[in-house]
């Protein structure tokens, strides 16, 4: 497996991550993830005929997370059904359970990757000494095909989520 | 890596645990763990105290809250001699949140997320998961395992008063 050190830091720490870097125009790679009731779940399965947001992070039990969720929530809705949400990390499916449960996000949907890091190396954000997700926002369209990608260099900075909503609507235009 | 299949069951379906059997009578396997704050810690840095360990599959499931909550109680009541910690693969993250919810003090957390090194050397590392099977491990000051309790059913609570005598023959020696 790559390990491409130094491209992302915490606290201004360079960190290794592991996997290969996946850019806009490759086809999204497939992977497997635990749903909130522990069932196993392909990613490709949200991507037939929707665009998906895949938002990564660390851990959705710290405040920067917390916050870029919502913010991600109240965005993405406005286009639901059409986009779906997903929110992936490595927090326990229990805790993503309790964490949309106090928060009542119906409309996004929390995977986990805890069992087998697949997301994080099918997409070059697994942090290597951590075994946390880097922060990460991947638009994938209805055919499969990664659009957009944004790696956070800054582990405990938010995304730019106004770059994120301008790329997604140009995919919706698309689409349409 | 050893496996045991059907060691445990989950609300009746047979899982598989990987890692040796860990006895009463055997030299305590050390491995390290990961504090509220990231930081990994030797398990054997607790040498010269009492160790008891529970392994938990996650805090934010209701049975491994009671279970938590009431070993948080026994702990209080037994002196500085005997520290009591929870591990499980929660993220530090969660095991903070909740240690500051549920008003847990005595017990320390710990997570095994990133290597599932303790879940190995202890033989409670449920394969279909990555999950820790529940679990109660004694360790003498010199660092021997006195007493082992695994649940089989992981869905069920330990044998709280079990341990709690087991604790007291092992103080009283």
């Amino acid at each position: 497996m790559t390990e491409r050190p130094g491209i992302i830091t915490m606290d201004g720490k360079p960190l290794t991550l592991v996997g290969d870097e996946i850019k806009a125009g490759m086809p999204a790679p497939d992977c497997e993830l635990q749903d909130k009731d522990l069932n196993r779940v392909k990613l490709a399965s949200f991507c037939r005929n929707q665009i998906v947001i895949a938002v990564a992070l660390p851990s959705l039990d710290t405040p920067v997370c917390e916050i870029e969720a919502k913010r991600f929530s109240d965005a993405a809705s406005l286009f639901y059904p059409q986009v779906q949400l997903l929110v992936i990390s490595m927090d326990l499916p229990f805790a993503q359970k309790r964490w949309c449960g106090s928060e009542g996000l119906a409309k996004l949907k929390t995977l986990s990757d805890h069992v087998g890091a697949e997301f994080g190396q099918a997409y070059g954000i697994l942090i290597k000494d951590l075994r946390l997700l880097a922060r990460a926002v991947f638009i994938i369209d209805g055919h499969g095909i990664v659009q957009y990608v944004q790696l956070v260099k800054e582990l405990t900075h938010e995304p730019d989520y106004d770059e994120v909503m301008r790329a997604l609507k140009k995919v919706l235009e698309v689409q349409a | 890596m050893t496996e045991r299949p059907g060691t445990i069951t989950s609300h009746g379906n047979p899982l598989t645990l990987v890692g040796d059997e860990i006895k009463a009578g055997m030299p305590a396997p050390d491995c390290e763990v990961i504090d509220n704050d990231l930081k990994p810690v030797k398990l054997s840095s607790f040498r010269g105290k009492i160790l008891v360990v529970t392994s938990v599959p996650s805090l934010d499931t209701p049975v491994c809250d009671i279970e938590t909550r009431r070993f948080n109680e026994e702990a209080a009541l037994l002196g500085p001699d005997v520290q009591i910690i929870t591990v499980s693969m929660d993220l530090p993250f969660a095991q903070k949140r909740w240690c500051g919810a549920a008003g847990v003090e005595k017990v320390k957390t710990f997570s095994d997320h990133r290597q599932a090194d303790f879940g190995q050397a202890y033989g409670v590392l449920i394969k279909e998961f990555r999950l820790l099977a529940r679990a109660v491990f004694i360790i003498d000051a010199p660092g021997k395992v006195r007493y082992v309790q695994l649940i089989k059913e992981v869905s069920s609570e330990p044998n709280y008063e079990e341990v709690m005598q087991a604790l007291q023959k092992i103080m009283a020696t």
